[in-house]
């Protein structure tokens, strides 16, 4: 028999899989979300964390960024 | 998607109509010349039919001089469209045969017809592309190139003043393509050989419109995706100053580098006076075996 | 081995602000019936648009077309194109075909062979060498007592056309815009009616119509009004024929109206009202095409700003390397456009100096507006200072101001997401196979992994893959 599941295709660059990871055993978006593991560069997610997921990732980009400029004169 | 497109270019071409009657093809039979000029005229507005911003100059190039067909100095003929033509493309048509008339009744009965003053119409185009990209906005990138039609034959009286245009025009990466009408022009396909120009000589004056669209009408960045035909060998033989000749082995003043088709003692360009006469001596030769 | 596929579903709000979508000639007229084509290419003024807008090795293909009578086989047509080119041709050929340009034709010996589309043909030729019927509007007229200079018709445009843009910002000039323009805002999603007031206010899609070109706002302004003039019993095709007999009009001369039709009067008064014509009076019988009529046809939109937009849009805006914007300019239109995407600093009476910054880029790009209208806006409205190439230095906007603002586009996009079904548990090697080639073959397979036996379809493919499996496990 073959089993069927719904939900989110993700294809991202490794080292964002990583985080996906990481976000889904910390359980920090509240619960797991990760339905499948597929290979270096794709996971199957489930479709209603989707939002939650992208502001998760904004936040960590911010975390990251550094002001490329000075304010002020 | 329409959100990321190329900055359009701009394509400027002057097109250089010879219009001597003393062309082979016209004492033959003058109504050709009529067939010709509308080929011409259909290849200019195909020209201003590839791009909006294309630009156009036509030079009708006599025995006497050389003057613009289009555009015309002054105020642009009033043409209302007539028969659902481009009301550009009947501006140019109307232009060029009007002015071409001026251009013809203007030439002096008396005097026979001479050489075509070839060289220094691509001078006029040379400064009308000058003109133009001089006024052309910033950031247009404008690609400008001459295109002769001519039927005359090839003489090397005005050598120098080919070689002049041809590399000012190599300077300003215009291209110069010719077409020829009636005989193999070899000081004419050296100028499209330096300039990376196209040389086409028409093997027959019907269709001559299919060649000169299958050929000429590709701008340069579009020519190297077509298969169009190649340069082939080109002759460079180089006239010498004193008697216009074409020669292969000549004379070359050592300070101003004109060439000469025998020897003298003076240049005749810069007046230098050449010491040695003769063949060279033999005694350097003999030094140089021993090293 | 992977299937992957970049298309962004649709059903699930994954893209929640749509990037505003303009489309140019060909994309529109391809998205229309063959039917409609046919009626359009009757018009020589349309044959010529569509010609321009073809991509370059295409042009050359029809032009070398329209002198021959028969078909042409298809590897002659190829023979024409140096290999290297191969995959431009191929797209050529593509453009040709959707546009119905050339239609495929046998010739005799069994090969397949291209011929251009006889109404094409014939009216392209028209337009190039003449022989057909004039064109509508150019009777003959007495000279104009009151003509009006190239100036003139400059500064009228750009106040006709600007009192749109104003009136989709809410300044303080809202006169003189009429229910029908509002009605085509609506349409076009670029305002929406308040749900309080009922008052029209402007949407995400309609600051990013702000961000472009004259040119392309007048387009798809024009898009969307031949939309609503189907309904309104105006034929689509009639006012696009006519709208590009006035793309390819000459600026500063007059046209007559007459021999109109009473339904073109009409759309000549809506013309008139976006500037797009200039009248002095309703029953002038007389009308001066302005700018932005001709310029609609020209449809780029990265060439330079002067003499190209109504004449006294110049541009204004530098952008240095350390990121600050400063702009010349005292409207609150181009105020307020600029703070979409950069943080406003500074403001004199003649000059607004803000910053781009990443928080002030991503709001922007939250609002759906892309890196790239971003890029071309300021490129756009560049100063002549800016574009003006320095020796030594690169003219344009600095190169790496121009990065950052892609980069950190990008940056929002490390991940696609494709909606879909995923299978897996399959029992045998074989089952997996011949459900994956059925996928596959359907054009619905997204993801695949043979030794893991799991693979993805669309959403979309779901059902078709499910019976197919349904059939298959009761066969085997």
């Amino acid at each position: 028999m073959v089993n069927v599941m719904k939900g989110v295709l993700v294809e991202c660059d490794p080292a964002m899989k990583q985080f996906l990871l990481h976000l889904d055993e910390t359980l920090a978006l509240g619960r797991k979300f990760i339905l499948q593991d597929l290979d270096e560069t794709h996971l199957f997610i489930s479709a209603d964390i989707v939002e939650t997921l992208q502001g998760r990732v904004d936040d960590l980009m911010d975390q990251l960024s550094i002001p490329v400029h000075e304010k002020g004169l | 998607m329409a959100d990321d497109d190329t900055p359009s270019d701009s394509s400027l071409l002057v097109i250089i109509v010879d219009t001597n009657p003393n062309q082979r093809y016209i004492t033959e039979d003058p109504k050709i010349l009529t067939n010709c000029l509308d080929a011409v005229i259909g290849f200019a507005n195909s020209h201003l039919m590839q791009k909006a911003r294309n630009e156009l100059a036509v030079i009708g190039c006599h025995f006497h001089k050389s003057e613009y067909l289009y555009p015309s100095p002054g105020k642009p003929l009033d043409v209302r469209q007539i028969d659902g033509q481009y009301e550009l493309f009947a501006l140019v048509e109307k232009t060029i045969k009007m002015r071409l008339v001026n251009l013809v009744k203007s030439q002096p009965q008396e005097d026979k017809p001479g050489e075509s003053l070839l060289a220094g119409a691509v001078a006029m185009a040379l400064c009308f592309i000058a003109k133009i990209r001089r006024e052309c906005p910033p950031g247009l990138r404008m690609t400008s190139r001459i295109l002769i039609v001519t039927g005359s034959s090839d003489t090397a009286a005005q050598y120098i003043n080919y070689m002049n245009v041809f590399f000012t025009a190599q300077k300003q990466q215009v291209l110069i393509d010719v077409c020829s009408l009636d005989k193999h022009l070899s000081l004419l396909q050296q100028g499209c050989d330096i300039t990376g120009g196209l040389y086409l000589k028409v093997p027959t004056l019907d269709g001559l419109l299919q060649y000169l669209l299958w050929v000429f009408l590709p701008e340069s960045s579009e020519r190297g995706k077509l298969v169009l035909p190649g340069r082939g060998r080109v002759d460079y033989r180089a006239a010498c100053f004193c008697h216009r000749e074409l020669l292969t082995i000549g004379y070359v003043c050592s300070v101003c580098l004109s060439v000469f088709c025998k020897f003298s003692p003076i240049c005749t360009t810069c007046h230098t006076v050449f010491k040695i006469g003769g063949p060279l001596p033999i005694k350097p030769k003999k030094k140089k075996m021993k090293i | 081995m992977t299937e992957s596929s970049k298309s962004k579903s649709s059903s699930l709000n994954l893209n929640p602000s749509p990037t505003l979508q303009c489309k140019d000639l060909h994309e529109y007229l391809k998205s229309r019936s063959p039917q409609f084509l046919e009626t359009l290419y009757n018009y020589p003024t349309i044959c010529l648009a569509v010609y321009r807008e073809l991509p370059e090795l295409a042009r050359h293909f029809v032009i070398r077309l329209l002198f021959v009578e028969q078909p042409v086989p298809q590897a002659v047509v190829t023979s024409w194109v140096s290999q290297t080119y191969a995959k431009e041709q191929a797209k050529s050929c593509e453009a040709l075909s959707e546009l119905l340009v050339w239609q495929e034709a046998p010739i005799p010996g069994g090969m397949p062979g291209w011929m251009l589309a006889q109404s094409f043909k014939k009216n392209l030729k028209v337009a190039l060498l003449g022989g057909g019927r004039p064109w509508s509007m150019s009777s003959s007229l007495e000279p104009d007592g009151k003509a009006r200079d190239v100036a003139f018709l400059d500064a009228y445009a750009l106040e006709r056309w600007e009192c749109v843009l104003h009136y989709m910002v809410g300044s303080a000039q809202t006169e003189g815009i009429s229910a029908d323009a509002v009605r085509i805002l609506l349409h076009a999603g670029l305002m929406t009616r308040d749900a309080e007031d009922g008052s029209a206010v402007i949407t995400r899609a309609g600051f990013q119509f702000l961000l472009l070109s004259t040119s392309k706002q007048v387009w798809l302004f024009l898009q969307h009004y031949l939309h609503t003039a189907e309904k309104r019993s105006l034929s689509a095709a009639e006012c696009l024929a006519f709208l590009y007999q006035l793309s390819f009009s000459t600026l500063g001369k007059d046209y007559s109206t007459e021999g109109m039709s009473n339904n073109m009067l009409v759309f000549l008064q809506h013309l008139r009202e976006f500037g797009l014509v200039y009248q002095r009076k309703r029953k002038a019988g007389r009308f001066y095409p302005t700018r932005l009529a001709l310029n609609m046809a020209r449809g780029d939109s990265t060439g330079p700003p002067a003499g190209v937009g109504p004449g006294a849009a110049r541009g204004y805006i530098l952008v240095e390397t350390n990121y600050r914007v400063y702009a010349y300019t005292q409207t609150s239109l181009q105020v307020a456009l600029l703070g979409l995407f950069t943080e406003l600093l500074y403001r004199f009476p003649n000059l607004v100096v803000g910053v781009l910054t990443r928080e002030s880029l991503r709001a922007a790009l939250r609002g759906g507006i892309t890196a790239a209208q971003v890029l071309r806006y300021l490129q756009q409205h560049a100063h002549p200072r800016l574009l003006a190439a320095e020796p030594g230095a690169q003219p344009g906007l600095p190169p790496t101001v121009v990065d950052q603002i892609k980069l950190w586009e990008s940056e929002r996009n490390r991940f696609t997401y494709t909606e879909g079904v995923v299978y897996n548990q399959f029992l045998s090697q074989a089952d997996f196979v011949v459900l994956r080639d059925h996928a596959k073959l359907q054009g619905v397979l997204t993801w695949q992994n043979e030794r893991s036996r799991t693979m993805v379809v669309t959403r979309q493919g779901h059902d078709d893959v499910k019976k197919f499996w349904k059939r298959y496990s009761k066969t085997s």
